[in-house]
């Protein structure tokens, strides 16, 4: 699937919804604040034979289910090393014992499969690849994802996340995947393993032991409250900032930007530490690691100018204009007449979007506190 | 794991504690999602299946992205040339989850045991369905498996089936579908054989099985699929019941249906109609 859904509206309604946005507040056309997501229905667990699961509805019916499967794989070793002598970290010296450290742990992108299911499109359609792509590269960013796999020297979790759209597309998919997944790897539960050091895993079959993939430990936030990726869909009109657009507002849309953020766990650690004198909202105050962006193509690029009346012969103006003419009157802006964005975004406008995102107690804040809500089972 | 067929014939109990003529628990709801035209959610036992129907519309935009993948049949009589045909065309997408199964599979698009559910499914309800009436246009059935469990295909036909009613679309009756299976083997020549009803997936491993669909509470039968060898004196006892079977769907189908109408009534949703006047509405 495309962010260069066709909409079919006409220029003229591309201009007044352009210039709707355009305003100082914009008005949407569902009449939503310009940093307002729609409402949504989340729930997890809502499938016992995957390791993790979640369904996110949003309110204009648009719904996705994500399940989250791990299996036991052998770590590949590096090229040239024969089996028992030297691993990929290259740690053969090390002695039993010294793995909790964490430092040799390390992990690798191809131990996460991500897939996402359109219904209607293949899943070799290049707007899907693109949506799987975004996903998996906010997730693998920072490399500390892949280390939560890693079970001991020989072995690690693959984990498979497949990712369907239930209902047919009627906005870029994008936000409502993202929250999916998020909530899907913070409910994903693993084995508890009980095995030590690199010897075979072996693990509990207490499913109510399994450890989650992602720690919540209500008591100490700042140490082991790390959190799985959200990518926002934030587009710019004008110079109006709007999140979460709907498929008429990305039709209008100047700028899109796919921004990815993470919990900066280490920074909120070090914040809390040196100003635990300020006040009790000092953990609630987290604070946002920028992981990715990706520019989206909005499809307000493909639609077709209108027409000023002064070269539309319906209104009798100048009906004896010339083509070449009409190409010229064309080309300069007049009120009210919708032109296609053309061109680069202004960096300004660049680093508005991003700001905007990273602000504190903005959307993403926001988000992810409604998040932290839903009950994981 | 084999089935201990001869742990069946000391209790007469299943491998999941089922009697011989019983079904699974069925759960099932309608108008599940708001974007959709009709929608719907079924549980066989751990069976789980979404259905959405989008339509009937007009054929095209979409085309070239769904005639590639989903098994559509042209309404009617006319086959092929479905943007011709006289009916409505009903186009079946089937997603199967790489995380349905116990191991994680991923199943390609084009796989023949997907592209013959999906014809299968298109068949039986293009007959059912009133295609007449919507002439040059299409209706798209995508189906998703969430989890599998044995008889996929009848959790399918019924999530189908539900999915098409919340629709809207005109149809005679409903399709019910249920499996049916018998307690021996192909080779084992035991006369004393039970036939079974509704298989899961360990039944259906082990034993022969056959899935049948019947229109309403008619004895008509809309689709019968065997996939594996029987012999032909148990077949008929496995048909007798397995029809027996989906007279019982029908009726949580119908069930189901009624119930949510209701709520719809009381909600004020939808007016009362003429046609719900001999619905007790409490």
């Amino acid at each position: 699937m495309a962010s260069t859904q066709h909409v079919l509206l006409s220029p003229a309604e591309l201009a007044y919804l352009h210039a709707a946005l355009s305003l100082t507040p914009p008005i949407r056309p569902d009449g939503r604040a310009p940093a307002q997501f729609r409402p949504l229905v989340a729930e997890t667990g809502i499938l016992p034979g995957t390791n993790g699961s979640a369904r996110i509805c949003f309110a204009d019916g648009t719904e996705a289910i994500v399940g989250v499967k791990a299996e036991v794989e052998r770590t590949r070793l590096v090229d040239g090393a024969t089996a028992g002598t030297e691993w990929k970290e290259g740690g053969s010296a090390r002695g039993e014992g010294e793995d909790d450290d964490g430092g040799d742990k390390a992990g690798d992108s191809d131990w996460v499969e991500l897939t996402v299911e359109i219904p209607g499109y293949r899943d070799d359609d290049a707007g899907t690849a693109f949506l799987a792509a975004m996903l998996s590269e906010a997730l693998l960013a920072d490399g500390a994802f892949a280390k939560r796999l890693w079970i001991n020297r020989r072995f690690h979790w693959k984990l498979y996340l497949d990712v369907l759209l239930i209902s047919p597309p009627l906005s870029y998919p994008l936000p409502l995947l993202s929250l999916t997944t998020h909530l899907a790897l913070l409910a994903t539960r693993l084995p508890r393993l009980k095995s030590e050091g690199d010897e075979d895993p072996f693990f509990d079959d207490d499913w109510a032991a399994a450890r989650h993939l992602f720690p919540r430990s209500s008591s100490s936030t700042t140490k082991e409250s790390a959190r799985p990726p959200v990518t926002l869909l934030v587009m710019a009109v004008g110079n109006n900032i709007i999140f979460d657009p709907a498929k008429e507002e990305l039709a209008v849309a100047d700028v899109a930007l796919a921004v990815s953020v993470a919990e900066d766990t280490t920074a909120a650690a070090t914040t809390a530490a040196t100003m635990d004198l300020d006040d009790a909202a000092a953990p609630a105050a987290r604070s946002l690691r920028l992981l990715s962006i990706r520019t989206i193509d909005p499809p307000s690029r493909l639609t077709p100018p209108g027409v000023p009346n002064a070269a539309n012969s319906a209104y009798g103006a100048t009906t004896a204009q010339k083509q070449p003419e009409a190409r010229t009157a064309e080309a300069e802006a007049v009120e009210g007449v919708w032109r296609a964005p053309r061109g680069g975004a202004k960096p300004l406008v660049m680093a508005a979007l991003v700001q905007k995102v990273l602000e504190k107690g903005g959307v993403a804040d926001e988000i992810l506190d409604a998040l932290d809500a839903v009950d994981l089972g | 794991m084999p089935l201990d067929t001869s742990a069946y014939s000391l209790a007469l109990l299943r491998v999941d504690g089922r009697r011989w003529n019983e079904l699974r628990r069925i759960h099932a709801q309608i108008r599940t999602q708001a974007a959709a035209d009709g929608s719907s959610y079924l549980e066989i036992g751990h069976t789980k299946v979404m259905c959405v129907v989008t339509g009937p519309s007009e054929p095209g935009s979409r085309r070239g992205a769904i005639g590639s993948t989903g098994g559509g049949v042209g309404g009617g009589a006319v086959g092929g040339g479905a943007a011709q045909s006289k009916g409505a065309e009903v186009a079946v997408s089937i997603v199967i989850a790489g995380f349905s199964s116990v191991d994680r599979k991923r199943t390609a698009r084009g796989d023949k045991r997907i592209l013959e559910l999906q014809s299968t499914i298109s068949n039986a309800l293009a007959a059912s369905l009133h295609t007449h009436l919507f002439p040059h246009s299409a209706i798209n059935i995508s189906l998703h498996v969430l989890s599998q469990d044995g008889s996929l295909l009848a959790a399918l036909i019924n999530a189908a089936t539900l999915a098409c009613v919340d629709a809207g679309i005109p149809m005679t009756d409903y399709v019910a579908a249920c499996t049916a299976g018998s307690t021996s083997t192909y080779a084992a020549n035991d006369e004393a054989a039970d036939p079974l009803l509704d298989l899961n997936h360990q039944e259906e491993q082990e034993l022969p099985g056959l899935t049948v669909a019947t229109l309403g509470g008619s004895d008509r039968v809309a689709v019968l699929v065997c996939e594996s060898r029987v012999q032909v004196s148990r077949l008929e006892g496995m048909l007798a019941v397995g029809v027996d079977g989906c007279k019982q769907v029908r009726e949580i189908l119908d069930r189901v249906v009624r119930e949510k109408g209701r709520r719809m009534v009381q909600e004020g949703t939808v007016e009362k109609g003429v046609g719900l006047n001999d619905m007790d509405v409490d």
